[in-house]
Protein backbone atom coordinates (compact mmCIF):
# COMPACT_ATOMS: atom_id res chain seq x y z
CA UNK A 1 0.00 0.00 0.00
CA UNK A 2 1.30 3.43 -0.83
CA UNK A 3 1.42 6.16 1.79
CA UNK A 4 2.02 9.81 1.13
CA UNK A 5 2.25 12.25 4.01
CA UNK A 6 3.73 15.65 4.85
CA UNK A 7 4.33 16.86 8.37
CA UNK A 8 6.15 19.91 9.69
CA UNK A 9 8.82 19.00 12.25
CA UNK A 10 11.96 20.93 13.27
CA UNK A 11 10.57 23.83 11.27
CA UNK A 12 10.84 21.73 8.13
CA UNK A 13 8.24 20.27 5.80
CA UNK A 14 8.99 16.54 5.82
CA UNK A 15 7.43 14.52 2.99
CA UNK A 16 7.31 10.74 3.08
CA UNK A 17 6.47 8.95 -0.14
CA UNK A 18 6.19 5.30 0.79
CA UNK A 19 5.43 3.03 -2.14
CA UNK A 20 5.22 -0.23 -0.16
CA UNK A 21 4.40 0.27 3.47
CA UNK A 22 1.57 1.19 5.74
CA UNK A 23 0.50 4.31 7.59
CA UNK A 24 1.68 2.89 10.92
CA UNK A 25 5.23 2.55 9.58
CA UNK A 26 5.20 6.14 8.35
CA UNK A 27 3.87 7.24 11.73
CA UNK A 28 6.78 5.53 13.50
CA UNK A 29 9.23 7.49 11.38
CA UNK A 30 7.44 10.78 12.07
CA UNK A 31 7.27 9.95 15.81
CA UNK A 32 11.06 9.49 15.84
CA UNK A 33 11.57 12.84 14.12
CA UNK A 34 9.40 14.57 16.75
CA UNK A 35 11.45 12.86 19.48
CA UNK A 36 14.70 13.95 17.83
CA UNK A 37 13.43 17.53 17.70
CA UNK A 38 12.59 17.44 21.42
CA UNK A 39 15.98 15.95 22.28
CA UNK A 40 18.32 17.98 20.07
CA UNK A 41 16.71 21.36 19.45
CA UNK A 42 18.78 24.25 20.84
CA UNK A 43 15.55 26.27 20.81
CA UNK A 44 13.79 24.06 23.37
CA UNK A 45 15.00 24.82 26.92
CA UNK A 46 14.37 21.26 28.06
CA UNK A 47 16.27 19.54 25.26
CA UNK A 48 19.42 17.55 25.97
CA UNK A 49 21.39 20.00 23.82
CA UNK A 50 20.14 23.01 25.81
CA UNK A 51 20.85 21.29 29.12
CA UNK A 52 24.39 20.41 28.01
CA UNK A 53 24.92 23.98 26.84
CA UNK A 54 23.82 25.32 30.25
CA UNK A 55 26.25 22.97 31.99
CA UNK A 56 23.51 20.86 33.55
CA UNK A 57 24.90 17.68 31.99
CA UNK A 58 28.45 16.38 31.85
CA UNK A 59 29.85 14.56 28.82
CA UNK A 60 29.53 11.30 30.73
CA UNK A 61 25.81 11.85 31.24
CA UNK A 62 24.97 12.30 27.57
CA UNK A 63 22.93 9.81 25.57
CA UNK A 64 24.85 7.77 22.99
CA UNK A 65 22.85 9.57 20.28
CA UNK A 66 24.04 13.02 21.33
CA UNK A 67 27.60 11.72 21.69
CA UNK A 68 27.35 10.48 18.10
CA UNK A 69 25.99 13.82 16.87
CA UNK A 70 28.68 15.79 18.68
CA UNK A 71 31.44 13.54 17.37
CA UNK A 72 30.15 14.18 13.83
CA UNK A 73 30.20 17.93 14.53
CA UNK A 74 33.77 17.69 15.82
CA UNK A 75 34.93 15.63 12.87
CA UNK A 76 33.60 18.12 10.31
CA UNK A 77 34.90 21.08 12.30
CA UNK A 78 38.41 19.62 12.27
CA UNK A 79 38.19 18.55 8.65
CA UNK A 80 37.24 22.07 7.54
CA UNK A 81 39.73 23.86 9.77
CA UNK A 82 36.85 25.38 11.71
CA UNK A 83 34.87 26.75 8.74
CA UNK A 84 32.08 24.43 9.82
CA UNK A 85 31.27 24.70 13.50
CA UNK A 86 28.45 23.84 15.88
CA UNK A 87 29.80 26.38 18.35
CA UNK A 88 29.99 29.76 16.64
CA UNK A 89 31.60 32.50 18.78
CA UNK A 90 29.04 34.23 20.96
CA UNK A 91 26.38 31.65 20.17
CA UNK A 92 25.19 28.59 22.03
CA UNK A 93 25.77 25.01 21.00
CA UNK A 94 23.85 24.44 17.75
CA UNK A 95 24.29 20.99 16.21
CA UNK A 96 21.27 21.47 13.89
CA UNK A 97 23.37 21.20 10.74
CA UNK A 98 24.24 17.62 11.70
CA UNK A 99 21.06 16.66 13.52
CA UNK A 100 18.71 17.17 10.60
CA UNK A 101 20.45 14.83 8.16
CA UNK A 102 21.32 12.36 10.90
CA UNK A 103 17.74 12.16 12.24
CA UNK A 104 16.16 11.88 8.79
CA UNK A 105 18.62 9.13 7.84
CA UNK A 106 17.60 7.23 10.95
CA UNK A 107 13.93 7.69 10.04
CA UNK A 108 14.73 6.16 6.66
CA UNK A 109 16.55 3.28 8.36
CA UNK A 110 13.42 2.67 10.44
CA UNK A 111 11.31 2.48 7.29
CA UNK A 112 13.76 -0.08 5.84
CA UNK A 113 13.79 -2.12 9.03
CA UNK A 114 9.99 -2.05 8.98
CA UNK A 115 10.05 -3.77 5.61
CA UNK A 116 9.68 -0.86 3.20
CA UNK A 117 11.80 -1.27 0.06
CA UNK A 118 10.66 1.66 -2.06
CA UNK A 119 10.39 5.13 -0.59
CA UNK A 120 11.53 8.72 -0.77
CA UNK A 121 11.82 11.00 2.25
CA UNK A 122 12.33 14.71 1.65
CA UNK A 123 13.07 16.89 4.66
CA UNK A 124 13.13 20.52 3.59
CA UNK A 125 15.16 19.70 0.49
CA UNK A 126 17.31 16.89 1.88
CA UNK A 127 16.42 13.57 0.34
CA UNK A 128 16.83 9.88 1.20
CA UNK A 129 15.64 7.24 -1.23
CA UNK A 130 15.30 3.47 -1.22
CA UNK A 131 14.76 1.10 -4.10
CA UNK A 132 12.88 2.25 -7.17
CA UNK A 133 9.56 4.11 -7.53
CA UNK A 134 8.71 1.70 -10.34
CA UNK A 135 10.62 -1.28 -11.69
CA UNK A 136 13.72 -0.31 -13.66
CA UNK A 137 13.56 3.38 -12.81
CA UNK A 138 15.53 5.37 -10.24
CA UNK A 139 14.05 8.07 -8.04
CA UNK A 140 14.50 11.24 -10.06
CA UNK A 141 15.80 13.93 -7.73
CA UNK A 142 15.73 17.41 -9.24
CA UNK A 143 18.19 19.91 -7.80
CA UNK A 144 16.72 23.38 -7.48
CA UNK A 145 18.20 26.04 -9.74
CA UNK A 146 20.01 28.58 -7.52
CA UNK A 147 18.43 31.58 -9.22
CA UNK A 148 15.08 30.31 -10.48
CA UNK A 149 12.83 28.75 -7.85
CA UNK A 150 10.68 26.86 -10.32
CA UNK A 151 13.53 25.40 -12.33
CA UNK A 152 16.16 22.72 -11.90
CA UNK A 153 19.90 22.83 -12.39
CA UNK A 154 20.34 19.08 -12.74
CA UNK A 155 18.39 15.86 -12.20
CA UNK A 156 19.97 12.92 -10.39
CA UNK A 157 18.84 9.32 -10.73
CA UNK A 158 19.08 7.71 -7.30
CA UNK A 159 18.16 4.26 -5.99
CA UNK A 160 19.49 3.69 -2.46
CA UNK A 161 21.09 7.00 -1.65
CA UNK A 162 20.91 10.46 -0.18
CA UNK A 163 21.03 13.93 -1.75
CA UNK A 164 21.50 17.17 0.18
CA UNK A 165 21.88 20.73 -1.03
CA UNK A 166 23.25 23.79 0.71
CA UNK A 167 22.63 27.05 -1.13
CA UNK A 168 21.83 30.73 -1.00
CA UNK A 169 18.82 31.63 -3.07
CA UNK A 170 18.19 35.24 -2.16
CA UNK A 171 20.31 38.28 -1.57
CA UNK A 172 20.62 39.15 2.08
CA UNK A 173 20.82 35.55 3.20
CA UNK A 174 24.22 34.46 4.40
CA UNK A 175 26.20 31.60 5.85
CA UNK A 176 29.19 32.54 8.00
CA UNK A 177 32.64 31.05 7.73
CA UNK A 178 33.36 29.77 11.24
CA UNK A 179 37.04 30.66 10.83
CA UNK A 180 36.50 34.35 10.12
CA UNK A 181 32.93 35.08 11.14
CA UNK A 182 32.51 36.66 7.70
CA UNK A 183 29.83 35.73 5.16
CA UNK A 184 30.92 33.00 2.78
CA UNK A 185 31.38 33.84 -0.91
CA UNK A 186 32.43 31.98 -4.02
CA UNK A 187 29.73 29.39 -4.44
CA UNK A 188 25.95 29.64 -4.55
CA UNK A 189 24.85 26.00 -4.40
CA UNK A 190 26.45 22.72 -3.29
CA UNK A 191 24.72 19.37 -3.75
CA UNK A 192 26.21 16.20 -2.30
CA UNK A 193 25.22 12.64 -3.16
CA UNK A 194 26.17 9.90 -0.70
CA UNK A 195 24.70 6.68 0.66
CA UNK A 196 23.94 8.36 3.99
CA UNK A 197 22.08 11.63 4.54
CA UNK A 198 24.01 12.56 7.68
CA UNK A 199 27.15 12.57 5.53
CA UNK A 200 25.58 14.18 2.47
CA UNK A 201 23.93 16.98 4.45
CA UNK A 202 26.88 17.81 6.68
CA UNK A 203 29.33 17.63 3.77
CA UNK A 204 27.16 20.07 1.78
CA UNK A 205 26.89 22.49 4.69
CA UNK A 206 30.61 22.29 5.48
CA UNK A 207 31.59 22.69 1.82
CA UNK A 208 29.47 25.80 1.62
CA UNK A 209 31.18 27.25 4.69
CA UNK A 210 34.56 26.67 3.00
CA UNK A 211 33.57 28.75 -0.03
CA UNK A 212 35.43 27.99 -3.24
CA UNK A 213 37.82 25.66 -1.39
CA UNK A 214 34.78 23.57 -0.51
CA UNK A 215 34.43 22.29 -4.09
CA UNK A 216 37.59 20.18 -4.04
CA UNK A 217 37.17 19.39 -0.37
CA UNK A 218 33.68 17.94 -0.83
CA UNK A 219 34.66 16.05 -3.98
CA UNK A 220 37.48 14.47 -1.99
CA UNK A 221 35.22 13.20 0.79
CA UNK A 222 34.92 9.43 0.80
CA UNK A 223 31.74 8.18 -0.83
CA UNK A 224 30.61 11.68 -1.84
CA UNK A 225 29.81 12.96 -5.33
CA UNK A 226 29.22 16.68 -5.76
CA UNK A 227 27.42 19.17 -7.98
CA UNK A 228 28.43 22.78 -7.34
CA UNK A 229 27.36 26.08 -8.91
CA UNK A 230 29.80 28.93 -8.32
CA UNK A 231 29.15 32.68 -8.29
CA UNK A 232 29.92 32.90 -11.99
CA UNK A 233 27.27 30.23 -12.62
CA UNK A 234 29.80 27.63 -13.62
CA UNK A 235 29.03 24.06 -12.72
CA UNK A 236 31.43 21.60 -11.12
CA UNK A 237 30.29 18.01 -11.28
CA UNK A 238 32.29 15.06 -9.99
CA UNK A 239 32.73 12.11 -12.36
CA UNK A 240 30.67 9.65 -10.31
CA UNK A 241 27.62 11.89 -9.92
CA UNK A 242 24.51 9.89 -10.93
CA UNK A 243 23.13 12.42 -13.41
CA UNK A 244 19.78 11.25 -14.76
CA UNK A 245 19.79 11.20 -18.53
CA UNK A 246 16.34 12.27 -19.66
CA UNK B 1 23.08 29.28 -43.37
CA UNK B 2 26.32 31.23 -43.54
CA UNK B 3 25.14 33.58 -40.79
CA UNK B 4 24.88 30.72 -38.39
CA UNK B 5 28.58 30.00 -38.51
CA UNK B 6 29.87 33.01 -36.49
CA UNK B 7 27.21 32.36 -33.89
CA UNK B 8 28.18 28.76 -33.58
CA UNK B 9 31.85 29.66 -33.54
CA UNK B 10 31.12 31.98 -30.62
CA UNK B 11 29.37 29.22 -28.80
CA UNK B 12 32.39 27.08 -29.43
CA UNK B 13 34.48 29.67 -27.62
CA UNK B 14 32.01 29.32 -24.77
CA UNK B 15 32.58 25.61 -24.75
CA UNK B 16 36.30 25.99 -24.20
CA UNK B 17 36.14 25.96 -20.41
CA UNK B 18 33.95 22.90 -20.62
CA UNK B 19 36.44 21.14 -22.73
CA UNK B 20 39.63 21.79 -20.86
CA UNK B 21 38.26 20.20 -17.73
CA UNK B 22 36.59 17.18 -19.21
CA UNK B 23 38.80 15.55 -21.80
CA UNK B 24 36.77 12.67 -23.10
CA UNK B 25 34.35 12.80 -20.18
CA UNK B 26 31.28 14.23 -21.86
CA UNK B 27 29.13 12.22 -24.19
CA UNK B 28 29.20 13.84 -27.56
CA UNK B 29 25.60 12.99 -28.30
CA UNK B 30 24.44 14.87 -25.24
CA UNK B 31 26.59 17.83 -25.98
CA UNK B 32 25.13 18.29 -29.41
CA UNK B 33 21.63 18.52 -27.96
CA UNK B 34 22.62 21.22 -25.57
CA UNK B 35 24.89 23.24 -27.73
CA UNK B 36 22.34 24.12 -30.38
CA UNK B 37 19.77 25.88 -28.14
CA UNK B 38 22.65 27.52 -26.31
CA UNK B 39 23.83 29.25 -29.44
CA UNK B 40 20.31 30.57 -30.02
CA UNK B 41 19.96 31.85 -26.52
CA UNK B 42 23.23 33.65 -26.42
CA UNK B 43 22.22 35.77 -29.34
CA UNK B 44 18.69 36.40 -28.07
CA UNK B 45 19.76 37.36 -24.58
CA UNK B 46 22.56 39.75 -25.38
CA UNK B 47 20.28 42.73 -24.91
CA UNK B 48 18.74 41.65 -21.61
CA UNK B 49 20.84 38.99 -19.98
CA UNK B 50 19.63 37.01 -16.98
CA UNK B 51 16.17 38.55 -16.81
CA UNK B 52 14.00 35.81 -18.16
CA UNK B 53 13.96 32.10 -17.68
CA UNK B 54 15.06 30.05 -20.66
CA UNK B 55 12.09 29.14 -22.76
CA UNK B 56 13.51 26.10 -24.38
CA UNK B 57 12.99 22.77 -22.74
CA UNK B 58 16.34 21.25 -23.50
CA UNK B 59 15.53 19.56 -26.75
CA UNK B 60 17.49 20.63 -29.75
CA UNK B 61 15.43 22.50 -32.32
CA UNK B 62 14.38 20.23 -35.14
CA UNK B 63 15.85 21.18 -38.44
CA UNK B 64 13.50 20.39 -41.27
CA UNK B 65 16.08 20.47 -44.00
CA UNK B 66 18.57 17.86 -42.90
CA UNK B 67 21.86 18.19 -44.64
CA UNK B 68 23.68 14.98 -45.15
CA UNK B 69 27.09 16.61 -45.38
CA UNK B 70 29.05 17.46 -42.29
CA UNK B 71 31.11 20.61 -42.01
CA UNK B 72 33.86 21.38 -39.55
CA UNK B 73 34.52 24.77 -38.00
CA UNK B 74 37.55 25.59 -35.89
CA UNK B 75 37.18 27.97 -32.99
CA UNK B 76 39.78 30.59 -32.04
CA UNK B 77 42.76 29.62 -29.92
CA UNK B 78 41.92 30.82 -26.43
CA UNK B 79 44.48 31.43 -23.72
CA UNK B 80 43.32 30.23 -20.34
CA UNK B 81 45.04 29.94 -17.01
CA UNK B 82 45.51 26.26 -17.79
CA UNK B 83 47.05 26.84 -21.21
CA UNK B 84 45.91 27.39 -24.79
CA UNK B 85 42.73 25.71 -25.92
CA UNK B 86 41.26 25.38 -29.38
CA UNK B 87 38.28 23.28 -30.32
CA UNK B 88 36.77 22.15 -33.59
CA UNK B 89 33.09 21.44 -34.10
CA UNK B 90 31.46 19.29 -36.71
CA UNK B 91 28.08 20.51 -37.91
CA UNK B 92 25.31 18.67 -39.61
CA UNK B 93 23.03 21.44 -40.80
CA UNK B 94 22.85 23.71 -37.75
CA UNK B 95 23.35 20.92 -35.27
CA UNK B 96 26.67 20.26 -33.60
CA UNK B 97 27.34 16.56 -33.92
CA UNK B 98 30.91 16.44 -32.74
CA UNK B 99 33.36 18.57 -30.83
CA UNK B 100 37.00 17.83 -30.39
CA UNK B 101 39.94 19.64 -28.91
CA UNK B 102 42.60 20.68 -31.42
CA UNK B 103 44.77 22.07 -28.66
CA UNK B 104 44.30 21.30 -24.98
CA UNK B 105 46.52 21.79 -21.98
CA UNK B 106 47.92 18.70 -20.33
CA UNK B 107 47.03 19.67 -16.80
CA UNK B 108 43.72 18.40 -15.51
CA UNK B 109 43.48 19.82 -12.02
CA UNK B 110 39.99 18.92 -10.92
CA UNK B 111 38.91 15.97 -13.03
CA UNK B 112 35.51 17.63 -13.01
CA UNK B 113 33.52 18.94 -15.92
CA UNK B 114 33.02 22.67 -15.85
CA UNK B 115 30.08 23.61 -18.04
CA UNK B 116 27.83 26.61 -17.59
CA UNK B 117 24.79 26.36 -15.38
CA UNK B 118 22.49 27.26 -18.25
CA UNK B 119 23.65 24.25 -20.21
CA UNK B 120 22.97 21.89 -17.33
CA UNK B 121 19.65 23.54 -16.48
CA UNK B 122 18.38 23.35 -20.05
CA UNK B 123 18.74 19.60 -19.98
CA UNK B 124 17.16 19.28 -16.55
CA UNK B 125 13.93 21.12 -17.43
CA UNK B 126 12.66 18.37 -19.66
CA UNK B 127 12.84 15.67 -16.98
CA UNK B 128 9.94 14.39 -14.93
CA UNK B 129 10.99 14.31 -11.30
CA UNK B 130 9.90 12.57 -8.11
CA UNK B 131 11.31 15.03 -5.60
CA UNK B 132 13.39 18.21 -5.27
CA UNK B 133 16.64 18.77 -3.40
CA UNK B 134 17.37 22.33 -2.36
CA UNK B 135 18.65 24.45 0.47
CA UNK B 136 16.64 23.97 3.63
CA UNK B 137 13.07 24.94 2.90
CA UNK B 138 11.25 26.42 5.86
CA UNK B 139 7.66 25.47 6.47
CA UNK B 140 6.64 28.96 5.30
CA UNK B 141 8.62 28.78 2.07
CA UNK B 142 7.41 25.29 1.35
CA UNK B 143 3.91 26.34 0.24
CA UNK B 144 5.17 27.89 -2.99
CA UNK B 145 7.82 25.27 -3.64
CA UNK B 146 8.10 22.68 -6.37
CA UNK B 147 8.15 20.01 -3.68
CA UNK B 148 4.76 21.17 -2.36
CA UNK B 149 3.40 20.89 -5.87
CA UNK B 150 4.78 17.35 -6.12
CA UNK B 151 3.35 16.37 -2.72
CA UNK B 152 -0.03 17.83 -3.65
CA UNK B 153 -0.06 16.12 -7.00
CA UNK B 154 -0.41 12.66 -5.49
Amino acid sequence: MAVRRVEHIMGLPISVDLRDGDAALAERAFAWLREADAQFSPFKPGSEVSRLDRGELTREELTPDLVEVLSLCDWYEQSTGGAFTARAPGRGLDPCAVVKGWAVQRAADMLRQGGATSFCVNAGGDVVTAGEPEPGKPWRVGVRHPDLADQLSVVLGVRDGAVATSALYERGQHILDGRTGQPVSGIVSVTVFSDDLAIADTTATAAFALGRDGIEWAAGQEGCEVFVVDEDRRVYSSPGLPVHIC
Amino acid sequence: MKRAIPVLALSVAGLVPVWIYSPGAAHEGELSEVAAPLAQEQTQQQAAPQTTAPQTTGAAPKTTQQQAQNRTVSGPAVNTSEGTVQVQVTLQGTKIVDVKALRAPNSNPTRMALPLLRESALKAQSADIDTVSGATATSEGYKQSLQAAIDGAQ
